[in-house]
């Protein structure tokens, strides 16, 4: 709220529209007063000069705070301190007496614009200082302590309160609304990239391992190094854009699965995003990427894998499938049954506690799979 | 040689990346391929394959004019019983299901080795489907999508039996057609039937959706 000015949120212009108008507005109230009460007035005469500084200064005010670069403290101190000089004004002008009788001050009315002010410039804590400033000389000029002099002030603190509060809203969601345009020029940058990456890097790298597959030795290791740079770009350009909105109940179990996808590890998956609760979805990937460890740290490199994501009414199932070496299953049991088999006890841990199954499959030559199911709706 | 050249099958190259195009087109030549034509632009592709009468279309998914579906149209329009082989850069999404319910028979990333991409133009020209294990999840997923959908009309959702929805779940988990002939103990051809059963119905049902709404359109 310090940057008074120099960043003038969308909102800011058209309060400060307002408090021109409202000033104006009461400026012609006053007038009104002057002219009905003149008669009372101890010193008549002085009346119209200070009307004619209410009006100069009203003008100066309309026109200054019109430029973001001059709603300075300067502008907004000299703002307050006139005010309160042409209130002060009135215990001479006025006169005790006519106060003390219940006749308005020269500036009644007019007094709230500065507040207002300092409340749209500075926020709530800047507009209660003022108010509280305004309020005191208000109660002071009139010496007249009644309920009615009080209900001016409190009316002054409330509308201090209620502006500051609107202002720094208008700010928290204007900040937002430039989240947003920021988010989407970034989004659409992106796509940009991507279509470039896609017309160009990926298709010679594709190109490059191709033609250097066949070949032996350092060229066919290049083709190798490119075709793992391909996979990767390829998973970059491609990848689900991940939802913006941050507490999301609910996640595309894919995008969660995508990034695992490389040169080795194959993702087939519907079209179409597979919803599953936040927590489901992130314990399920978990266990995914248990699966996938546990490929690559018992398997030669180079073996591949194939993850397949299947949305059924009653649940998802996710199978993670690899051509690897296999393991007998009587030694899969043997393993399981003595807890030397970690990895697929985190796998199976998890899962249960989604209520779900797990199954897995192995025979030595024929590699590894494991078949995770999960309800839809768990019964909680 | 002569008697080769006769019997070659004809081959269009559709790419608008001219380095990946010239290789490709090179690859296919040095296999034994008559390649026809070669271009950048899917308007130009529908255009000269009436007069080049390909074979087998090898079809990048992404050209910068038109959509894979709308050339796949164009093409199956200009040379009835063409093949189209699509390739793409990028994984299996929707546009890859698309183009394949359009009418396209065989998918193959461009990651792909050369070896494996010959044997997909071979076993596309011979009419046989090829599947990536991309795609077979993206179908499976399509019949699923299409069982719970409300069904508009009285065609209903095209379903698989256990067999095909097996079959495709094997595909989808990378095993090779020979793997699922030996694993459920069925001959290599069956295995194949199945999965172009599953592609036909997938393309009939898109062909009966198309015409609704052509008639539905009509009639209004």
């Amino acid at each position: 709220m310090a940057q008074t000015g120099e960043q003038p949120s969308g909102l800011q212009a058209p309060l400060w529209r307002a408090i021109a108008v409202f000033r104006i507005a009461a400026l012609v109230y006053v007038a009104i007063l002057v002219i009905r009460n003149v008669g009372h007035y101890e010193r008549p005469m002085l009346a119209w000069p200070v009307l004619a500084v209410t009006a100069a200064w009203t003008v100066v005010t309309t026109y200054a705070y019109a430029n973001p670069r001059r709603r300075r403290w300067p502008l907004l101190v000299a703002d307050l301190l006139i005010t309160m000089g042409v209130m002060t004004s009135s215990v001479w002008i006025v006169g005790r007496a006519a106060l003390e009788e219940g006749r308005p001050t020269l500036a009644v009315a007019w007094h709230v614009a500065p507040v207002i002010a300092w409340a749209v410039a500075g926020g709530r804590r800047w507009g209660i200082a003022a108010a509280l400033l305004m309020g005191a000389t208000d109660l002071a000029v009139r010496a007249h302590y009644d309920q009615a002099a009080f209900t001016g002030t409190v009316l002054l603190l409330l509308a201090a309160i209620a502006v500051g509060y609107l202002v720094r809203l208008a700010e928290a969601s204007q900040a937002r609304l430039q989240r947003a345009i920021e988010l989407e020029a970034a989004t659409r940058e992106r796509e940009r990239l991507a279509r470039d990456i896609h017309d160009s890097v990926l298709q010679v790298l594709a190109l490059v391992r191709r033609r250097g597959a066949g070949l032996g030795g350092e060229a066919g290791e290049l083709a190798r190094l490119a075709g793992e740079q391909e996979a990767a770009l390829r998973k970059l350009v491609t990848a689900r854009p991940a939802p913006a909105v941050e507490h999301v109940a609910e996640v595309d179990l894919v995008t969660l699965l995508d990034p695992y996808a490389s040169s080795t590890v194959s993702i087939a998956a519907p079209a179409a995003a597979v919803r599953l609760p936040s927590s489901v979805a992130d314990e399920v990937a978990a266990a995914v990427a248990a699966a996938l460890d546990n490929v690559a740290k018992h398997c030669p490199p180079g073996t591949k894998v194939w993850v397949l994501v299947e949305d059924e009414p009653a649940q998802v199932t996710v199978s993670v499938r690899d051509d690897g070496c296999g393991i007998a299953p009587d030694r899969l049991t043997e393993a399981e049954a003595q807890g030397r088999l970690g990895v697929a006890q985190s796998i199976r841990g998890r899962i249960a506690q989604l209520r779900g199954t797990v199954r897995i499959t192995s025979a030595p030559g024929e590699g590894t799979e494991v078949e995770l199911a999960v309800p839809r709706a768990p019964i909680s | 040689v002569n008697a080769v050249e006769q019997n070659a099958v004809r081959v269009m190259v559709v790419d608008d990346h001219p380095m990946w195009r010239e290789g490709v087109c090179r690859d296919l030549a040095a296999a034994g391929y008559d390649v026809v034509a070669a271009t950048g632009e899917g308007r130009q592709a529908v255009r000269i394959a009436a007069a080049a009468r390909p074979d087998v279309v090898v079809l990048d998914l992404q050209l910068p004019d038109v959509s894979g579906v709308e050339v796949i149209n164009g093409l199956l329009q200009a040379v009835p019983g063409v093949q189209v082989l699509m390739l793409s850069a990028s994984g299996e999404q929707q546009s890859v299901l698309d183009a394949v319910k359009a009418g396209a028979t065989g998918y193959l990333l461009k990651s792909a080795g050369l070896s494996e991409f010959l044997d997909a133009v071979g076993r596309t020209a011979a009419g046989d489907t090829v599947f990536t294990p991309g795609l077979a999840g993206l179908v499976l997923g399509e019949f699923r999508r299409l069982a719970v959908e409300p069904v508009a009309g009285d065609g209903g959702a095209p379903k698989l039996t256990e067999r095909e929805t097996e079959v495709l779940r094997l595909v989808a988990k990378g095993l090779s057609y020979r793997q699922i002939a030996e694993r459920l103990v069925l001959s290599h051809r069956t295995v194949q039937n199945h999965v172009q059963n599953t592609l036909g119905k997938l393309q009939l049902h898109n062909r009966v959706e198309l015409t609704r709404y052509a008639i539905e359109k009509g009639l209004d």
